[in-house]
Order: C-alpha cells, then sequence, then structure tokens
C-alpha cells in the first residue's frame, strides 16, 4: 500500500494481496484519509465500466472525488477513460509476479501448430505440444517433447515425449502409423484398420504403448 | 508469338514410372491439337526423350551451346519430323554434368517461352540438383506415378518439395494401371493413391503393351492413330490440359465385359 503526496492530490493504490477484494481495500482507504482529491493506482485489477461506477459511488459516500486512474491493465484504461477519466498506462515492470507470467506465455508459445499435409520426407520437431491440422503421409515424421493431436490421418511416424516426457500421448482422428513412439519406447503401427470416425489415443500404460478410443480415456 | 505460355514439369520422384513417355506423348497430342510446343529434356545425364521421338541422329547443339552463345537457339531446337509444331531441345550433353544452375534453367525457358505455347520440362528421377533445376523454371507440374507403394511414397516427396517452391497447379497422372488387378485388389486403388496423395487426378492410362513397341521404334503412341488404350489415355490427358471436361475412364469397366476382353485378346495377338 502506497500514500503519497502530490500537491493536494493523494493517490490510493487499490490491491488485492492483503484484503480479500479491491472494495475492501478502497473503503480502508479512504476512512483513513484527508484529503479530497484522489487518484486511484488499479494496480493490475481489471475493472469493467460498472466496477469504476461502482468505485466512484464509494469515493462519494466518503466525500472523495476521484480525479484521475492509472493502472497497468489495459481494460482498466479503456473503461475509466469511456467515463471521462484522465487516465494513465503504467508499463508493467517485470515485478515477480510478471515473470511467472512470462514463463508461463514461454511454455505455451513452445506449442506448436502446423496446418496442411506433411509429406513423405518431412519432419516436424516441437519443443512443446504439437497440433498439425492435415494428415502425416506415410514417410512423413513428427516428434514433439509433449502431446502430438493431428486433425487428420497419421500415416507417418509421431513420436511424443521425445525428450522422455512417458506421461505424453499421440491422438488422431484415424491413426494407423507406420511407426509409433512414446518417451523412449516405441511400437510398430496396427495392422488391422481402424474404426473409421473415431478418434484414438496412444498412450504408455503399464510400460506399453496402446491405442484406444479418444473418448474413453 | 506466344503471350501466356504454360511452363509444365513433369517429374515423377522414382524412376521408370513413365516421366519421359508421358512427356512424349503429350507432346505430339499438344502438337497435333495445334499448338506449338517444345519439350525440354531436362534429364541430360541420362537422356533419352529423343530416343522416344526418334530424334537422336538429329541433335548436333544443346541449350549448353545457346547459353554460351555457341549456336542460336533455332539451331539447337529440333524439330519433330512428322509434327512440325513440336520441338524438342536437349538440355545439355551427358558427358558435362554439373553446368546446369537453376539459373540457366530459366533462362532456356524464358528464350522458349518467347516462341511456344506450351513447354513441357522432362524432369529427371530423383530429389536431387537435377530436379531442383528442373523445377527452378516451371510454373505448373504434372506428377506421375504408378499404383505402388514406392512410387506412390517418391511422388509424395516430390509434391512435398514442389508446394514449398509455390509451383501450382499441381496435377496427378495415375500410370500403369492394371484393370483387372485393381478389381482384384492386387494393386492399390485409384482411392488409395489419391488418397495419399490429395492432389486433382489429370488422367489413368491403362497399361500397354504397345508402349514398349513404340518406345523402341522412336514413335510415340499418339503418333499414328492407333487403336491403342494407352494411346487414348495420353490424349484425354492432353485435352484434360487444354481444359475440356473429358470424364476419366472407369477401370473397373475396362476389365469387365465381352468387348474388353476381346480388345485385349486382339490386341496381344496382333504384336
Amino acid at each position: 500500500m502506497r500514500m503519497n503526496l502530490k500537491g493536494q492530490k493523494k493517490i490510493i493504490n487499490i490491491e488485492t494481496s492483503q484484503y480479500p477484494n479491491w472494495k475492501i481495500c478502497l473503503i480502508n482507504e479512504l476512512k483513513n484519509l484527508n484529503s479530497n482529491n484522489v487518484e486511484i493506482d488499479c494496480n493490475d485489477i481489471d475493472l469493467s465500466c460498472t466496477d469504476i461506477l461502482e468505485l466512484i459511488s464509494i469515493a462519494d459516500q466518503y466525500n472523495c472525488k476521484i480525479i484521475s486512474f492509472c493502472s497497468r491493465s489495459i481494460k482498466t484504461i479503456v473503461s475509466s477513460q469511456s467515463l471521462g477519466y484522465k487516465s494513465q498506462f503504467i508499463i508493467k515492470k517485470p515485478s515477480d509476479n510478471t515473470l511467472k507470467m512470462n514463463e508461463k506465455n514461454i511454455t505455451f508459445s513452445k506449442s506448436h501448430f502446423h496446418q496442411g499435409t506433411l509429406r513423405s520426407g518431412e519432419y516436424l520437431d516441437s519443443p512443446g505440444d504439437l497440433l498439425i491440422l492435415g494428415d502425416v503421409n506415410p514417410g512423413a515424421k513428427v516428434s514433439a517433447e509433449g502431446n502430438i493431436i493431428i486433425w487428420g490421418r497419421l500415416l507417418g511416424i509421431a513420436h511424443a515425449g521425445s525428450k522422455g516426457n512417458s506421461q505424453a500421448r499421440i491422438s488422431a482422428l484415424h491413426l494407423r502409423p507406420v511407426q509409433l513412439r512414446i518417451a523412449k519406447k516405441v511400437a510398430r503401427g496396427p495392422k488391422e484398420k481402424p474404426q473409421l470416425g473415431i478418434a484414438e489415443q496412444a498412450r504408455i500404460d503399464s510400460d506399453e504403448i496402446i491405442i484406444s478410443p479418444l473418448d474413453a480415456t | 508469338m506466344a503471350t501466356d505460355t504454360r511452363v509444365i514439369l513433369i517429374c515423377s520422384g522414382k524412376g521408370g514410372v513413365g516421366k519421359t513417355t508421358l512427356t512424349a506423348n503429350l507432346g505430339i497430342s499438344l502438337a497435333r491439337q495445334g499448338l506449338s510446343t517444345a519439350v525440354l529434356d531436362a534429364d541430360f545425364g541420362l537422356r533419352n526423350l529423343d530416343l522416344l521421338l526418334g530424334l537422336e541422329n538429329r541433335i548436333v547443339y544443346t541449350a549448353q551451346e545457346v547459353l554460351e552463345e555457341e549456336c542460336r537457339l533455332d539451331q539447337a531446337l529440333v524439330k519433330h519430323k512428322k509434327e512440325s509444331n513440336l520441338s524438342l531441345l536437349p538440355a545439355g550433353n551427358p558427358r558435362m554434368l554439373d553446368w546446369l544452375k537453376p539459373d540457366d534453367m530459366k533462362r532456356i525457358v524464358d528464350m522458349l517461352k518467347e516462341q511456344f505455347d506450351y513447354v513441357l520440362i522432362d524432369c529427371p528421377a530423383g530429389v536431387e540438383d537435377g530436379f531442383k533445376n528442373a523445377m527452378a523454371a516451371s510454373q505448373e507440374a504434372i506428377v506421375v506415378t504408378n499404383p505402388e507403394v514406392s512410387a506412390v511414397r517418391d511422388a509424395d516427396r516430390v509434391i512435398g518439395l514442389l508446394n514449398t517452391n509455390a509451383i501450382k497447379p499441381v496435377q496427378l497422372v495415375l500410370n500403369r494401371v492394371r484393370p483387372r488387378m485393381m478389381a482384384n485388389q492386387e494393386m492399390l486403388s485409384i482411392a488409395d493413391v489419391t488418397d495419399i496423395l490429395a492432389l486433382p487426378l489429370l488422367g489413368l492410362v491403362l497399361e500397354d503393351e504397345q508402349v514398349i513397341v513404340s518406345t523402341n521404334r522412336g514413335e510415340p503412341l499418339t503418333l499414328n492413330s492407333v487403336n491403342s488404350p494407352a494411346a487414348k489415355c495420353y490424349l484425354n490427358i492432353a485435352k484434360r490440359l487444354q481444359g475440356e471436361d473429358i470424364p476419366l475412364i472407369n477401370p473397373a469397366e475396362e476389365s469387365s465385359g465381352f468387348g474388353a476382353k476381346f480388345r485385349r485378346l486382339m490386341q496381344t495377338k496382333i504384336f
């Protein structure tokens, strides 16, 4: 919580780390306030127009006039600006909190999405999950450190969990690969034709790669 | 002067599936429709398009000499003896294997574009430099394959390479179709092939012993209006290439029926 003197104007920093929600934080701050003009620092909190109207009415009850808003959330800035308040967007500093979010983003962007058919001789590798919208033809190979999902036919070679993740799975609308690999396990594809129209999934179960209909898992 | 020349690459990946035979017959068929056509033999290491066309003894210069300005283009072009609309240009000499670069190919094709309606490029087998050179100058492609697993696999590889080089449209010709074997499911069916390759089918060519005879004679089947099943298929492909809507033959009908059996009997006895 931060209270700065800026001429006559007081800055109220609403945050939810010490309070169950921002409203209680705001009311507590207003109780201890000895100025009528306030700026609200909304931190990372996303506020809609209705939230901001509510915020203003709370401030009214304590005879406070809100001069301006500042926030790190674009949504809050847009809401406050649309209600005619002076608003300042604060660019996020890499605090601990945002660092965690960045890490999350990185793992998300590791996933790979490919649209189109992979033809013989082509090879696709992903450091995360791999989603393919198209067929994997015989002679083509796909591998991923995470799961592989194929919205199409798998007729080539697929290797999920290529860095050793034995929880990885391979799913396809039509699973008839030449060879399947999950982590360090290798299996030859099923010889019998799979039933049409049933998506299937391969995973490791008691040290063996098994294939089962996708909806049964 | 032709303004909208179509430069078509005829390729397959695997060797021996019928690239050169298709190039020769397609060239003749297009020429007979009155279109000025050039066939460029990009497979100059093992060149035999000239053999199929019966023009081996007329070759004096190749594209190599044209580019080195040792001769003019019209000196290197070999006009077909019976079909004057068709010209052959060998890309190079079998002894000079590494002279051709993708840029050379573009220059040759640009020269040919000024005179011809169609430029058919007979691509070498494989996916190495020879293929890359031949591909460099092409706008569209015909992929030839047989109903065999290995040919389909190689065609798939080639199609992938064509796609990454933005060559389109890519169309498919399924060569050496044996209707009886297909009916008995001893051969990959048309659906099996098109399922994997996912290309529009430009045509089927039926297996025909006369192809061998015509190759050895140096007279493409389509040159003489013989009653050969393969020749009809080649003619249909040429017409479809021109935009005519001709239905594909149905191998199931070809394999059964008295007429077909009789024709088969006739054809095998004649030669």
